[in-house]
């Protein structure tokens, strides 16, 4: 008996695979510090902004966001966001800030990793570093486990100017270097509480391979601007976690060469990432974790998505000349990841659109034909601007918009039916507007 | 505007629009604000009325949501949608700050869509480290730069002094007042109270100080003030605009004789420091002094605390108001406060103060569920 | 001296009659006009306590329709009649976890009196609606739900929290050919756990009783007693706490007045329907 293969919608670059191996690293490496009773510290998405000042300091980070969407994606975090609900926490929060609650709450019950946590779960942390970036849940949350964790706190400043354009200098130069000089505390707060110095060197090598990082996974995304797209969203949403937490080390580097070589060759080949690429999409902002395999519904219908998550993604590489002023050069990098989508709007003569500009420089150089909008009911900062940039694209490019409620880890409030029912009607509005733009000059 | 004391606030907090388009007509410079943390010292020394731009619970939002998702602020919203109505516009000029996530969202799609001719966004940062002050200050100078840009006047720190003054001599009236509600029963209902303070946020403040004079001294003659009450009780949390949920505390066994919330204690408490730089004296105190959890406060060697540091102001309100139970109160979808509810939960129940949280949607309707747990805490506590 | 309390609920009406004990006891579903069928359940009940409505020295009204009530001489809320009635019935409760079939509500008991509560009147996920809603998808009756629920071999799990959703996460499980009964045991469950982890919000403490109507479904015993981990405390009428409470509430007013010498406060009394307009 033959049983045919169900092709899969999506060819996932055979690349990505190499990324699993260093995700599990890291969390082994929590575990492995925590046993070992070495200095663990609670950290999250910070732009590259602190961690990489504890790595060099022998400190090992682990990720309770990034185990958001572990918990997520195994169904195991509806349990720990009831848990949070039962110490009171309003169910409107950040569903990774509700995980983390649940699961620490459950591990100080236990008096250890809890039954059932995944990755082997996170250890006991040394201190815990907030952000101000992007959202309020990046300190608000960590204040919150102060009830069950009696450690250290630190909190790294993260501006957020209106004036993203390159006019107002004098308005960049204040922020870096407030966050430089913050940074320079954090260092001093480091040496204090670890009883050691930072290694300047050490830091250096660090930040030089990371610089290498970005600049690879830069030109990776740069290449999915390619007809057909040679690489989907959901290989972005694996590949991304390494450049968030693990630029510094030399492997990521290399896996990420080995992605680069994968997808170039696709390009040169003319292969996608579905095999049949009907329509190219953006997708704002944060995915449904728990139902990532919605996407292959999608490229079933031919629906390919070439740029995603604007927050995520790595800004284009810069001259970081600090000279040997590391936390100068730090600060930099991290600012110029909030402000570079303005610079690059006014570089290439696009309209200024406030939020909306990572979606519409992408829609211009990516020839997008439609933008997908997840509104996530635990997630305002990502979903705020979601009808603003459906507005601005509509009206700026004639690129029509679909909006599916849901979240990023509570799986209850993602209806994928309803959504997928949609489906047809929407692809009906992107073939109009393909029309229409056609009308207007426009060459996609 | 002929009527004056309580009868002018309650004037105001019926019409507020109708008060500030009076204002326009006098030749009055309206500057629209949000939040508490804009300087408005440096909004009158340049000659403007500084009018906060809130929501109300009242008009049920239609236009808003062309523009942004609805599982975002409710109070936020209803503000976009008043404006995109056309009941905002009385703002000619506007100042946007960081407060919140939404807030400072808010404050840009705002602008957006009704296009002032100037709008100054303030990166308000949320920790008050040694460099945020510096930080804070720089912020206020570069405010200072565009609204003389804008104005074609120059801010004279003298006269920036003397605004100071100003103000601070409003905030102390603010407290005096708050202060009659310290016997029982108070000398006026919380309903009142907040009726005052948004008009106080509605009028120049000269106007306001005069008002604040005048209500005093009725109050104090007054033969016709509250019932003594069961409870005594503090209401904190999300930013109240309209009475509807104090009127249903107070239709019960309760007085509502002290707050917490930006549309009363919050924004008028502390005085600004006369420093020799007064924007010194402007950056501790709106940063520091200020007090809202979108502010994060230093952690120190026990949980418990940080409960001292972030809630020990509400305790000594609780204990000089002699208050018996505190009504948490946040809107759905606010994370500033819901994160806090725990905590505050938890603070107020080693000090023995009862407490009960209500999470509400900033409408009208819908109170009833709220206040059957309204009416069972205070038979609890009574 | 006879008391009465009236409870009057969005879906049962419940009036009791005391005077050292229960004299007599009505149960009778609540009407949309509430006021309307108020004072004819309280004549029936004054029949069968064999005593006229005059000789009722206080009226204590609660629940849902508490201050549509033209003959009550107070209104007390449903928390804290029903905590003095579970403690008059069960003195070593402290919880009592209340599902009716609009709301659930968990609420802290010492010495008799409320310390602390919760409630769920928003969400119909967490409520005897939600048994209404799926009896009727299914073409069965609310009665036998309980009980065919107890006969699954394999649970299943409802994965959607919203009533609307399940329903159709349900019939397309009954359209798969999944054993009812097993559907009914994820349903039972999915049920007690929002209720549970909404009680757990003020740490359950034992004796745990149970009342409200849904106490009656002996596959929600099971389902609560599963995740408490011991079993519950459930009065014969679960039903009547509410109303119980109620009257000895107002009996503890009138007692304590007498002590004092003090008057005894008492509304209008009129036995009347009244018109919905006021």
């Amino acid at each position: 008996m033959a049983e045919e293969k169900k092709k899969r919608a999506i060819t996932r670059l055979e690349s990505s695979a190499l990324v699993r191996p260093l995700v599990n690293k890291m969390y082994m490496e929590g575990a492995l510090a925590g046993m070992e009773e070495r200095p663990v510290a609670w950290s999250m998405v910070n732009w590259w902004e602190g961690d990489i000042i504890m790595r060099a300091m022998g400190v090992t980070p682990v990720y309770p966001e990034n185990f958001g969407t572990v918990c997520a994606a195994l169904g195991i975090a509806q349990k720990y966001m009831g848990v949070s609900a039962a110490e009171g926490f309003p169910t409107h929060l950040c569903g990774y800030a509700q995980n983390t609650i649940g699961y620490t709450t459950e591990m100080k019950r236990e008096g250890k990793v809890p039954e059932g946590a995944p990755m082997g779960g996170m250890a006991q942390p040394t201190f815990m570093l907030c952000s101000e970036g992007y959202c309020d849940a990046r300190f608000k949350w960590f204040q919150s486990l102060r009830q069950f964790w009696n450690v250290p706190v630190w909190t790294l400043p993260f501006p957020h100017p209106v004036y993203t354009d390159p006019s107002l200098q004098d308005v960049h130069k204040v922020n870096v270097e407030y966050m430089a000089v913050e940074l320079q505390g954090f260092i001093a707060f480091l040496e204090n509480l670890l009883k050691k110095k930072l290694d300047r060197d050490k830091l250096e090598a660090m930040l030089n391979n990371q610089e290498k990082v970005f600049k690879v996974w830069w030109e990776i995304n740069e290449l999915r601007k390619a007809k057909p797209c040679p690489m989907h969203a959901r290989d972005f949403w694996t590949m991304m976690v390494p450049c968030f937490y693990t630029a510094y080390d030399p492997e990521t580097l290399a896996v990420y060469q080995q992605v680069y070589n994968e997808v170039k060759a696709r390009v040169d080949n003319g292969i996608g990432a579905i095999p049949d690429e009907k329509y190219r999409l953006v997708f704002a902002e944060l995915p449904p974790w728990h139902s990532l395999g919605f996407f292959d519904k999608l490229a079933e219908r031919g629906w390919n998505f070439a740029a995603e998550s604007a927050s995520y993604h790595p800004p284009p590489p810069m001259e970081l000349n600090g000279g040997g002023d590391l936390p100068y050069r730090i600060a930099r990098w991290t600012y110029w990841s909030y402000i570079n989508t303005g610079y690059r709007a006014a570089k290439m003569g696009y309209p200024a659109v406030g939020a909306a500009q990572p979606y519409y420089n992408w829609a211009v150089e990516y020839k997008i034909d439609g933008i997908l909008t997840h509104p996530l009911v635990t997630c305002r900062t990502a979903t705020f601007w979601h009808t603003h940039s459906m507005n601005v694209l509509r009206d700026k490019l004639d690129i029509p918009g679909m909006s599916i409620q849901g979240d990023i880890v509570d799986l209850t409030v993602f209806d994928a039916a309803t959504a997928l029912n949609q489906a047809p009607a929407f692809e009906e509005s992107m073939d109009h507007f393909r029309k229409v733009r056609k009308s207007k000059g426009l060459d996609w | 505007m002929s009527s004056k004391g309580l009868a002018k606030a309650k004037d105001i907090y019926a019409n507020r629009a109708g008060r500030v388009r009076e204002l326009k007509a006098e030749g009055k410079k309206i500057m629209g604000y949000v939040c508490a943390y804009p300087p408005l010292e440096m909004v009158t020394a340049m000659d403007y009325a500084p009018i906060r731009v809130i929501g109300s619970m009242d008009e049920p939002i239609t236009k808003a949501d062309t523009q942004v998702p609805s599982i975002i602020c409710p109070m936020l919203r209803s503000m976009l949608d008043l404006g995109m109505k056309g009941k905002a516009d009385f703002v000619e000029d506007f100042i946007g700050a960081h407060t919140c996530d939404c807030a400072e969202k808010f404050c840009h799609l705002y602008q957006h869509n009704m296009q002032f001719p100037y709008y100054h966004f303030l990166d308000v940062p949320h920790i008050a480290h040694k460099a945020s002050f510096g930080f804070m200050k720089a912020g206020f100078q570069l405010f200072q730069k565009t609204l003389e840009a804008h104005t074609g006047k120059k801010l004279d720190p003298d006269r920036l002094k003397q605004e100071v003054k100003k103000h601070n001599a409003q905030r102390a009236l603010v407290r005096e007042l708050y202060g009659l509600r310290r016997q029982d029963p108070p000398l006026l209902s919380g309903s009142e109270n907040l009726q005052i303070m948004l008009a106080l946020l509605s009028i120049p403040i000269e106007e306001g100080s005069g008002m604040l004079k005048d209500i005093i001294a009725e109050v104090k003659a007054r033969k016709d003030g509250p019932k003594k009450k069961a409870a005594r009780l503090l209401l904190w949390g999300s930013p109240l605009t309209e009475t509807s949920i104090i009127d249903m505390i107070e239709s019960l066994n309760a007085n509502v004789v002290m707050d917490d919330i930006c549309t009363g204690t919050r924004h008028f408490w502390p005085d600004v420091e006369m420093t020799s730089d007064p924007l010194d004296g402007l950056a501790k105190r709106y940063l520091d002094d200020l007090k809202c959890p979108r502010t994060f406060r230093e952690t120190t060697s026990s949980f418990e605390e940080d409960q001292e540091v972030r809630f020990g102001y509400i305790k000594d309100y609780a204990k000089e108001w002699n208050v018996n139970g505190v009504i948490l109160q946040s809107m759905k979808y606010c994370d500033t406060h819901g994160y806090e509810v725990p905590a505050i939960k938890a603070y107020f129940d080693r000090l023995g103060i009862p407490s009960l949280y209500l999470e509400h949607e900033y409408t009208m309707v819908a109170l009833a569920p709220l206040k059957t747990r309204v009416e069972a805490f205070i038979e609890m506590i009574s | 001296m006879y008391f009465a309390g009236i409870d009057i609920g969005s879906t049962m009406t419940k009036i009791v009659i005391m005077d050292d004990e229960i004299n007599s006891q009505v149960i009778g579903p609540t009407g949309a006009e509430h006021r309307h069928l108020a004072n004819k359940v309280m004549e029936e009940a004054l029949s069968k306590a064999g005593i006229a409505f005059d000789e009722l020295t206080y009226v204590v009204a609660t629940g849902y329709g508490r201050i549509n009530v033209p003959f009550a001489d107070k209104q007390i809320t449903e928390i804290t009649c029903h905590a003095k009635g579970v403690s008059s019935i069960f003195p070593s409760a402290r919880t009592v976890i209340d599902i009716g079939g609009q709301d659930a509500k968990g609420i802290k008991i010492a010495g008799g009196k409320v310390v602390d509560f919760v409630m769920n009147d928003k969400c119909a996920a967490g409520t005897g609606r939600f048994l209404e809603v799926i009896a009727d998808a299914l073409g069965l009756k609310l009665e036998e739900m309980g009980e065919l629920s107890l006969q699954s071999k394999e649970k299943v799990r409802i994965s959607n929290t919203c009533t609307i959703f399940a329903e159709q996460e349900i019939v397309s499980k009954i359209a798969d050919g999944v054993p009812i009964e097993d559907i009914l045991a994820g349903l039972h469950e999915a049920i007690a756990s929002r209720v549970f982890h909404m009680a757990e919000k003020m740490k359950i403490e034992k004796d745990v009783a149970m009342t409200g109507g849904v106490a009656k479904n002996v596959g929600m015993v099971k389902a609560l007693e599963d995740l408490l981990g011991f079993p519950v405390l459930i009065a014969r009428e679960p039903l009547l706490t509410g109303a119980i409470g109620a009257a000895i509430l107002g009996k503890e007013l009138v007692i304590k007045a007498l002590e004092k010498g003090e008057a005894i406060e008492k509304g209008a009394r009129l036995l009347e329907a009244a018109s919905f307009f006021k």
